[in-house]
């Protein structure tokens, strides 16, 4: 299986970088870790005439604490991301789904502009992305602009990006007294893609259920986050009975689509397993970090 | 055919190549510079056969061009051995039999003496978990598990290099 | 467990191959370099059934780098068809062409060949090729292709059912009026392919001067595919030599001539230049060779107290859309061997074999693979249906050491197996009774674990006399030849075809136990049909016994003139009084065995250098050649023991424990005995669980690339613990049995019947595979209360 023929360039900077992509858009691609790009090129299912490189840009690989916010440059490698003490301690739910992305030879390669970029399913960073509304800078040759991570996943491997706009960065949101975080998720062997995964953070403040994070992968064809279903668990009492409750009621928010590979049912059966068990942990963590 | 002059440089020497852009890591080490070590299974970055060094660091060769190579360090199993000695690794894989066909071999060697460097004493669960990215057909992985296990006990030790 | 008389033999050691596979330095077919050497790519049909009506390959021709374009009809006019005809009951006669020249009978069907400069040039042009297809319906599913009135996928056959037999011993009826209960059960077992980590390939290099063709192509059988290489492009087999390389694992993918390597090499000859393919893992994955995919349904008479009174048994099996082997073989063995380890002797069995629009399919590690899955599932189903312990119904209908040799009711003989001591042990030391205890406490905090038993009798080494009362056309023995070099080393070959077994070690020590000298002195050379003897390769699991059997007594002739040698050199008249260990030559006095000054190098050169001096009417030299026919049949056996924990929330299933208990006979070498047993569990429980060769209604394959078919990792297969307890076969050679395929066998039935044990409380019994989340779940789903969070 050998890729069709395509010009090749590796810009030192990033401006040179947006150049070329401003003067080929749609018929370029950007290879950064390559783990998601080249078997698709090598199957001839993408055949892009230009291919640009990535690796070599400066500075779009730092981890930086910026006080409510851990800031994560596009070409941070997940297994970076999953050692970083500075994200273990402040951002510890990123960096516990970053440690389960495929396996050590991958994690080595992928990033999380790549990741984010390839736009997944069921991939682990999109997932959190949503899960803590990260925000995520994308630059252009005509300027840069912010998304919402809800607003930069528009459905199946299709994000809002244009065809001359690379991820530079993404902001995610700090831990905060009383919080514990959990990601579970189901595949069938340890390094594949989720069946479903469940992302999840919730905040403890005086026995009551402070703040409330959910976020789904695999029951759309974007993660979700039920951000109005965990409204209505604010000011609850933060016990079992109230994880039970959240686990069905998300497994009856959720639409997942049915195939004959695997069932609607099944998938809503592993979201209010996976919700329960990824709750149950993450209360157990925050009653443990209570401020 | 818009092919380009590369120097690309592996276990120490510099090989002139020149190549298709879309020409694979891969093809390039095993024709262009005739190392026929690394072993192509999948090409599609699941199988791990390929697995070679790019600045010490683990890379499917198969998910990588020529092209991209270039400026960087590329170490492959055939540096592994070195002065007709095996490494602790590679001498433990012989011992504990942790080898049939061998077309798996390489690439799991390379990965682990990678892996070994950065997890000294890995847990037989930690290994195993670092040996999935690699398929073997043959063994059903229980003696390449003790093999790296015996390896890094071995490397613990001070001991990189045996003779055979 | 080593035979205390051996000296090399059975010995535990480290390989002599692995060297040059540590360092990167082994030589598989890629690694050859041909200097000019073209490169073939082949184009596919996309659809599953098809008529080809046209091919245009003028834009193709153009590309950069294309020499040569061919097809179909090119490649009859320089090779013949395959006609695949043996004499045998209910099995139709077939035909192939080497491409197919009107219809195309799978997705991936090869329809033409592009012969370019390099691959990715031949890719290339390889998308510009134009085929016009009149699609046709395809049939992809068995019970449809039996169906009167389905579409045909071989037009020259009355129906789609390619084999029909049936047999029958005893009166099954009398058996089914008088018994207790007769208990159905069901299996059906999915399409699995074999992904040798190396995919297939060839090199075909034609010398004109000579006339020769140099095939160079990953084999596990060299001699018989040389010989229908050669018939099929119409060559005398003096004029071809196949060389077998380092093979990247086969397992059964390598050892028929298919149709592509046959285009390579027709078309090195017709251009006069090198030309090599590689196959890569799309192709290997959706157009090479399959297996396994049959369906089987049991009905068990028995008493009140579970014994058998009789059994019948049904097999469907999907055989693909191309024969490369007769389509009754596979599924007659696992009706022959069946019965394994249990005594019944009313016994019917029905077996058909039928074409679908999928690839083809090969025997794969274990073609008989559901044998034990059915026989023990079958024995668990009447445990259940009688609520009695599966242990018990097993201890009942068992064959013991004195019900041996016990003539099966299809005629088979089994001896020297020991299936009960092997099921005992591995119960001791499983624990049995302490699991059952955990089993009942995990229950109390919902927590489910089962336990799996799986008892295989493996049928290793098929004699020539079996073939001949199948009505198989074929041969079972095996050739080697052993020479001793004027400086005493030794070089030995056999028509084996190693694909990762370890040849050079234990077919060393085969030669190194019949002639007395160190393994670390003898090279055994395989692969190379100019050098290696004419033999009948390797499959199944008879390496050991007829490979590693025919080089020991080989090796014993040869010790024969070398101790009558010696003898003549120390002036001892009786040979009895001299034995060769380690290449010296001992003499024994009194009870005590002392060494001469005589070496195996002394010996050898005076028959090669000094023949005069050898005892009156000895011929020079040291060269031997021996043949050797094992039985009719050698069988293997072992017990199996898989203790598994269900997540009856998501229905995965954790792999706890892995036990088996195993007797193996003589081992050449436990070291790589160890080694073949774990590949073996190991590709059962990955088949059981993970992989899966889909096809949708109209035959488009779904499982064409490592994500979407599934092969376990490190991460989710166990250690497995093996309890040795070989006997020696009373027959063979030194005792050999062989062995590789049972662990499939095995792996497969322990984990199912594991996974049924776990889910006993629910009433769910799985009877088809793989076993997936999403299929546990479905059988759970109602049965159980809402999941409990753990």
């Amino acid at each position: 299986m050998k890729p069709a023929g395509f010009s090749f360039h590796r810009p030192r900077t990033l401006n040179e970088a947006l150049d070329l992509l401003a003067a080929h858009g749609d018929t370029a691609k950007l290879i950064a870790g390559g783990q998601s790009l080249v078997p698709v090129m090598n199957m001839r299912l993408a055949a892009p005439a230009e291919l640009i490189d990535i690796n070599d840009l400066p500075d779009l690989a730092e981890i930086r604490y910026q006080g409510e916010f851990v800031e994560v440059g596009a070409l941070t490698r997940h297994h970076q991301l999953a050692e970083s003490e500075l994200v273990r301690s402040r951002c510890p739910l990123l960096a516990q789904a970053a440690a389960t992305i495929g396996h050590y030879a991958i994690r080595q390669r992928g990033t999380i502009g790549g990741s984010l970029a390839h736009a997944d399913p069921t991939a682990q960073l999109p997932l959190i992305a949503v899960t803590l509304s990260a925000e995520i800078d994308i630059a252009s040759s005509r300027g840069r602009r912010t998304l919402s991570a809800a607003d930069f996943f528009l459905s199946v491997m299709t994000t809002a990006l244009e065809p001359d706009e690379i991820v530079v960065a993404i902001r995610f949101p700090v831990m905060v007294p009383g919080e514990g975080c959990a990601f579970r998720f189901f595949n069938r062997r340890l390094s594949d893609f989720a069946i479903v995964a469940v992302a999840a953070t919730i905040t403890v403040e005086k026995m009551r259920i402070a703040g409330l994070h959910l976020g789904i992968g695999g029951v759309a064809p974007v993660p979700l986050a039920y951000v109005d279903l965990c409204q209505r668990f604010i000011g609850q009492a933060a016990d079992s009975g109230r994880v039970r409750e959240l686990a069905q009621a998300v497994r009856d928010a959720v639409e997942p689509e049915d195939n004959p590979r695997i069932s609607a049912e099944y998938r809503r059966e592993l979201v209010q397993t996976l919700t329960e068990r990824a709750l149950t942990l993450a209360l157990d963590e925050a009653k443990g970090n209570a401020a | 055919m818009n092919k380009v002059a590369l120097s690309l440089r592996v276990n120490g020497e510099s090989h002139d190549v020149v190549v298709e852009p879309r020409k694979l890591l891969s093809d390039a080490l095993r024709e262009d510079c005739r190392l026929t070590g690394t072993h192509v299974g999948c090409e599609h970055g699941v199988c791990g056969a390929c697995t070679v060094l790019v600045d010490g660091r683990p890379v499917r060769s198969c998910l990588s061009f020529a092209v991209q190579a270039a400026g960087h360090e590329i170490t492959t199993i055939e540096a592994v051995a070195q002065g007709g000695q095996l490494s602790a690794l590679q001498q433990a894989l012989h011992e504990e039999h942790g080898l049939q066909c061998g077309f798996c071999t390489p690439g799991i060697v390379m990965t682990f003496e990678a892996f070994l460097r950065e997890n000294p004493d890995p847990s037989e669960a930690q290994i195993r978990e670092a040996l999935s990215g690699n398929l073997c057909r043959c063994t059903g992985y229980q003696n390449i598990v003790a093999a790296i296990k015996k390896a890094a006990a071995q490397m613990q030790g001070g001991g990189g290099y045996v003779t055979p | 467990m080593s035979h205390p008389e051996f000296l090399y033999i059975g010995k535990p050691g480290s390989r002599k191959e692995d060297y040059r596979f540590l360092t990167g330095h082994g030589r598989y077919l890629d690694d050859i370099e041909v200097p000019g050497a073209l490169h073939a790519c082949f184009v596919r049909s996309p659809h599953a059934h098809a008529r080809i009506v046209s091919i245009d390959i003028d834009a193709a021709k153009t590309m950069p780098g294309v020499l040569t374009i061919v097809t179909g009809r090119e490649l009859s006019e320089w090779t013949g068809k395959l006609r695949l005809a043996p004499p045998i009951d209910g099995l139709h006669p077939v035909e192939m062409t080497t491409l197919p020249v009107d219809r195309v009978r799978f997705q991936g069907d090869p329809v033409a060949c592009i012969v370019a400069t390099d691959r990715y040039l031949a890719e290339d042009a390889a998308e510009q090729v134009m085929v016009d297809y009149e699609m046709l319906e395809a049939v992809t599913d068995m019970w449809q292709a039996l169906e009167p009135g389905a579409p045909k996928v071989d037009e020259t056959l009355p129906s789609n059912l390619l084999s029909h037999q049936s047999y029958a011993h005893g009166d099954l009826t009398a058996r089914k009026r008088e018994a207790h209960r007769v208990i159905e059960s069901t299996f059906s077992q999915h399409r699995q392919t074999h992904i040798p980590i190396e995919t297939r390939g060839c090199i075909a290099i034609w010398d004109q001067g000579r006339e020769h063709l140099s095939f160079h192509v990953g084999c596990q059988a060299p001699h018989p595919y040389r010989t229908q290489l050669a018939a099929r492009l119409r060559l005398p087999e003096t004029q071809v030599t196949v060389i077998s390389p380092d093979v990247g694992g086969a397992f059964g993918q390598k050892i028929t001539l298919y149709r592509e390597e046959l285009t390579v090499a027709a078309l090195a000859r017709h251009l006069k230049r090198p030309v090599r393919w590689r196959e890569d893992r799309l192709e290997n994955l959706t157009a090479s060779a399959q297996a396994r995919e049959d369906f089987c349904r049991t009905r068990a008479a028995v008493d009140a107290d579970g014994r058998l009174l009789g059994l019948e048994l049904e097999i469907l099996e999907d055989f693909g859309a191309y024969c490369f082997y007769p389509g009754n073989y596979l599924a007659r063995v696992v009706a022959m061997i069946l019965t394994g380890p249990y005594k019944v002797q009313d016994y019917a069995f029905d077996v058909k074999v039928v074409l679908t629009n999928k690839v083809g399919n090969a025997p794969m590690r274990a073609p008989m693979s559901v044998t034990s899955w059915v026989m023990e599932g079958t024995m668990d189903a009447i445990a259940r249906e009688l609520g009695r312990d599966p242990v018990e119904i097993r201890r009942i209908n068992m064959l013991s050491a004195a019900d041996l040799p016990y003539t099966m009711a299809t005629k088979e003989v089994l001896a020297d197996i020991t299936p009960r001591e092997t099921l005992e042990a591995g119960l001791a030391a499983i624990d049995y009774a302490g699991f059952r205890a955990r089993q009942t406490e995990a229950r109390r905090t919902g927590r489910y674990l089962g336990l799996g038993i799986c008892a295989v009798v493996e049928s290793t080494t098929y004699g020539s006399a079996f073939y001949k009362a199948a009505g198989i056309p074929g041969s079972g023995h095996e050739a080697a030849w052993v020479r001793i070099e004027p400086t005493g080393v030794v070089n030995a070959s056999v028509g084996l075809g190693p694909t990762g077994q370890g040849y050079e070690t234990t077919m060393a020590n085969a030669v190194a136990e019949g002639l007395g000298v160190s393994p670390q002195q003898i090279r055994i050379h395989l692969g190379n049909t100019d050098i290696a003897p004419y033999g009948m390769g390797s499959r199944g699991a008879r390496g050991g016994t007829a490979g590693g059997g025919t080089l020991y007594l080989c090796a014993l002739d040869a010790r024969q003139k070398v101790i009558a040698i010696a003898a003549k050199m120390l002036g001892i008249p009786d040979p009895a009084l001299l034995r060769l260990i380690d290449g010296r030559v001992e003499r024994r006095e009194g009870s005590e065995w002392t060494p001469t000054h005589v070496g195996l190098a002394d010996i050898a050169r005076t028959a090669y250098l000094d023949p005069t001096a050898l005892p009156q009417g000895m011929s020079p030299g040291l060269e031997f050649h021996k043949t050797y026919d094992p039985p009719p049949m050698t069988y293997s056996n072992a017990t199996h023991f898989c203790e598994v924990e269900v997540d009856t929330a998501t229905g995965g299933i954790r792999l706890s424990r892995y036990l088996v208990a195993e007797d193996c006979g003589t081992l050449l070498s436990p070291t790589v005995v160890e080694g073949q047993q774990h590949g073996a569990i190991a590709m059962g429980l990955s088949g059981a669980l993970f992989e899966h060769v889909q096809y949708d209604e109209t035959g488009q394959n779904l499982s064409g690339s490592f994500a979407d078919y599934l092969v376990a990792t490190a991460h989710e297969l166990p250690n497995f613990e093996i309890l040795p307890m070989h006997t020696p076969n009373r027959l063979t050679p030194a005792g050999l049995k062989g062995m590789a395929e049972g662990g499939v066998m095995g792996a497969i039935g322990a984990v199912t019947n594991a996974v049924n044990d776990a889910l006993a409380p629910f009433g769910v019994v799985v009877n088809r595979q793989p076993l997936t989340p999403m299929y546990l779940r479905d059988l759970l789903r109602g049965k159980i209360q809402e999941p409990v969070a753990k």
